[in-house]
């Protein structure tokens, strides 16, 4: 009864595909959605690639996901996913429904690249077993979805299934805890110039030996837990890493990848640490997957980070630059406003990653704008900051406390008026936050951006 | 002033610690205590204008339970003794008396409250909250594996007006006992709420003066005024 149910779904899923091609709609979950309903554990009874392959984490799994996806086909993998979807149990349905013939086998793909949220793994587990969990890290996100890294490293040990072999994060030990007894490996970035022992950050989720409770001692913090620890009570440190990232040369593109005393040149095509650890999280799956080192490095030459998180031009006289910074994502903040802070030039910030759509029968909750490094906007090269949506007081109230100057705070109600706020000074960059849950706003406020970007230049749009 | 923070290693999430560094804006001279779990707490051997505890993970509420069930005696007496006392977030549940979670999460609590706190891990509580503390109207964020059930009535700490109490079925909100106020709101309470921290800051005998005022106050009567609205549902669903 079981497989007879899952394959009336799962045709009725697949014959929903081409009727949503006609209506423009083969971006969405609906296959998915629809088969789920019909048969809630559709994916027992799917077939399976040759390799499966979960990246999961707080940050970067997108990235990671996509740039490995491109590197194994341009390497002649035929590989299946859920980039066009969601990543959660309806976007990898959607991925299995797309990619399996009529009786659910999957003869087309030899790797699968899931892309799981890591919230969705009780969902997702018990049917899909990967070979290989790769987790980004574990961070504090969504105070209302994900409650605290702790909870989620839980969550996966819980249910990731136990011969996946893992790869881990061995300079964030929340994710680098998981699964304690699955095979493992880890990457890591060695000492950089940027590093500091203590916290600079307000979110600091690794503040004891998760051993003995004692004090930890940090070798070297990137930031907030981040970085090569050792308990001064018992010792417990922080693992060595399988595939040690150093000498990272942002200016000129370049890291060395260590494995087992060997060192490879690798191309660097971030000026972004958090991308570094995207990267160095690829080359350790791909070697995982026997690949070699010198192979990779061209992959990723001819590769590039997603646009759609970071996306910069010159438009007119004017630098315009797109930077995604998830909203209710205090981690993701402060990783965005460091970046900025530390680019060169003066610069204005419009915020849109605020929860424009809570808007009406609920309101934002706003606990985590108190977790997220606004201090670091306090530097003197961000001229202006600009708030809007209804939780404008609350956002300004977050600048002031973190030190920043009454009179580079703005504050313009309506989204679509805040461009204007712009000083639009030559020299100066303007830079738009947002978040998944602005896209369509951003979008709009970027293009009234532009317009008045080139308006100031004294040229028309054509 | 010297305001000391429990075992601010753990208890520190949500943007609980706000609360702290927003007092410290207000009293710029107040001397913040930071106490760890390997520490004696302060306030046991010499009176504080404010102890203050925030939100933890589980583990940590083992490890407050680890840390204050030696010293419970000593606790209830200041407590008796008129010490104020402010905890937000699920760290509340350490003062009922037991915790158990669908995940295998079995602890016993300090047991100053006849309340069982119960957790369901894959079912996050997300509210709004309105409220009253004597005249102030309270406005704050819930967002719990799970709540506290059982305890009397008479209790609380706040009376819900609109969102949840300490658990679906009762309006009274937190706990309180003489000045021991604990609350299931998490985060910046004290930035959302300026009556109420004035409140305290007289409580504590410091002058009531608030930091960013204009801001506070506007942000609050806009979050009050939304919360009030016919169009707004204070449950997440």
């Amino acid at each position: 009864m079981g497989k007879l149910r899952f394959l009336a779904a799962l045709w009725l899923a697949k014959l929903s595909i081409p009727a949503l091609k006609i209506t423009r709609h083969q971006g969405t979950d609906f296959p998915g959605v629809l088969a789920l309903k019909l048969c809630p554990d559709l994916l027992r009874y799917m077939g399976r690639p040759k390799t499966i392959i979960a990246v999961t984490g707080t940050n970067g799994k997108t990235t990671v996901s996509n740039v490995l996806a491109d590197i194994l086909a341009a390497d002649g993998h035929n590989v299946m996913g859920n980039r066009a979807g969601a990543n959660i149990i309806s976007g990898i349905s959607t991925a299995y429904i797309r990619a399996c013939n009529p009786f659910g086998k999957i003869k087309k793909y030899d790797i699968a690249i899931l892309e799981v949220d890591e919230r969705s793994s009780p969902r997702v587990y018990p049917y899909v077993k990967p070979d290989y969990v790769v987790i980004t890290n574990l961070f504090q996100d969504s105070i209302m979805r994900n409650a605290h890294p702790g909870y989620i490293a839980e969550l996966l040990s819980r249910y990731v299934p136990e011969g996946a072999k893992m790869v881990l994060n061995a300079d964030e030990l929340i994710s680098g805890s998981v699964c304690p007894k699955n095979p493992r490996v880890y990457f890591g970035i060695g000492p950089m110039e940027t590093d500091v022992t203590d916290c600079v950050n307000l979110l600091n989720d690794m503040r004891i030996c998760p051993k003995c409770n004692g004090t930890l001692k940090y070798e070297y913090r990137r930031y907030h837990h981040v970085g090569k620890f050792v308990c001064a009570d018992c010792g417990f440190h922080s693992p060595d890493p399988d595939y040690y990232a150093e000498q990272l040369d942002f200016a000129h593109g370049t890291m060395q990848v260590r494995e087992n005393g060997t060192d490879y040149t690798y191309p660097l095509i971030t000026d972004s640490i958090f991308n570094a650890y995207n990267l160095i999280t690829v080359v350790s799956i791909l070697r995982q997957l026997g690949m070699p080192h010198e192979k990779i490095a061209r992959y990723m030459k001819q590769t590039s980070i997603p646009a759609s998180r970071h996306y910069e031009e010159q438009v007119g006289d004017y630098y315009l630059i797109q930077q995604m910074s998830k909203e209710n994502n205090s981690m993701a903040g402060s990783r965005a406003f460091d970046y900025i802070s530390n680019r060169p030039g003066d610069k204005e910030l419009l915020f849109m990653m605020n929860s424009l759509s809570d808007t009406g029968a609920w309101s934002e909750n706003t606990a985590w704008l108190f977790d997220t490094d606004f201090e670091f906007l306090r530097r003197d090269n961000i001229k202006r900051i600009i708030f809007t949506g209804p939780r404008i007081n609350d956002y300004a109230l977050r600048a002031l406390m973190a030190g920043i100057s009454p009179d580079r705070i703005v504050c313009v109600e309506d989204e679509n008026d805040a461009p204007e706020a712009f000083s639009f000074i030559p020299g100066t960059d303007i830079y738009l936050l947002y978040g998944t849950d602005s896209l369509t706003q951003a979008a709009r406020v970027y293009d009234k951006i532009k317009t008045l970007a080139l308006s100031h230049s004294g040229k028309t749009e054509g | 002033m010297r305001i000391e923070v429990l075992f601010p290693e753990i208890c520190n999430l949500f943007g609980d610690l706000a609360n702290i560094r927003y007092l410290k804006l207000c009293l710029p001279d107040a001397e913040i205590i930071e106490t760890s779990l390997k520490s004696r707490p302060k306030f046991l051997d010499t009176p504080m204008d404010l102890v203050y505890m925030g939100s933890t993970t589980e583990r940590g509420l083992e490890l407050v339970v680890e840390a204050l069930s030696p010293v419970k005696d000593e606790l209830v007496q200041r407590i008796d003794e008129g010490q104020l006392f402010l905890v937000t977030g699920n760290t509340m549940d350490v003062f009922g008396k037991t915790m158990e979670s669908d995940h295998g999460l079995s602890l016993t609590g300090l047991g100053l409250f006849d309340t069982d706190a119960k957790y369901y891990m894959l079912k996050r509580h997300n509210s709004m909250f309105l409220g009253k503390f004597e005249d102030i109207e309270i406005v704050g964020f819930k967002s719990l594996f799970g709540m506290t059930h059982g305890a009397p009535q008479g209790e609380g700490l706040f009376l819900t007006v609109r969102g949840v109490g300490r658990n679906e079925n009762e309006k009274e909100e937190g706990f309180r006992r003489n000045y021991f106020f604990a609350t299931y709101l998490i985060g910046p309470l004290l930035v959302m709420n300026p009556p109420f921290t004035r409140y305290l800051l007289r409580r504590m005998g410091a002058p009531e003066t608030l930091a960013f005022s204009e801001t506070i106050e506007e942000a609050y009567r806009r979050r009050l005024a939304e919360f009030h609205s016919d169009s707004f549902d204070p449950i997440y669903h």
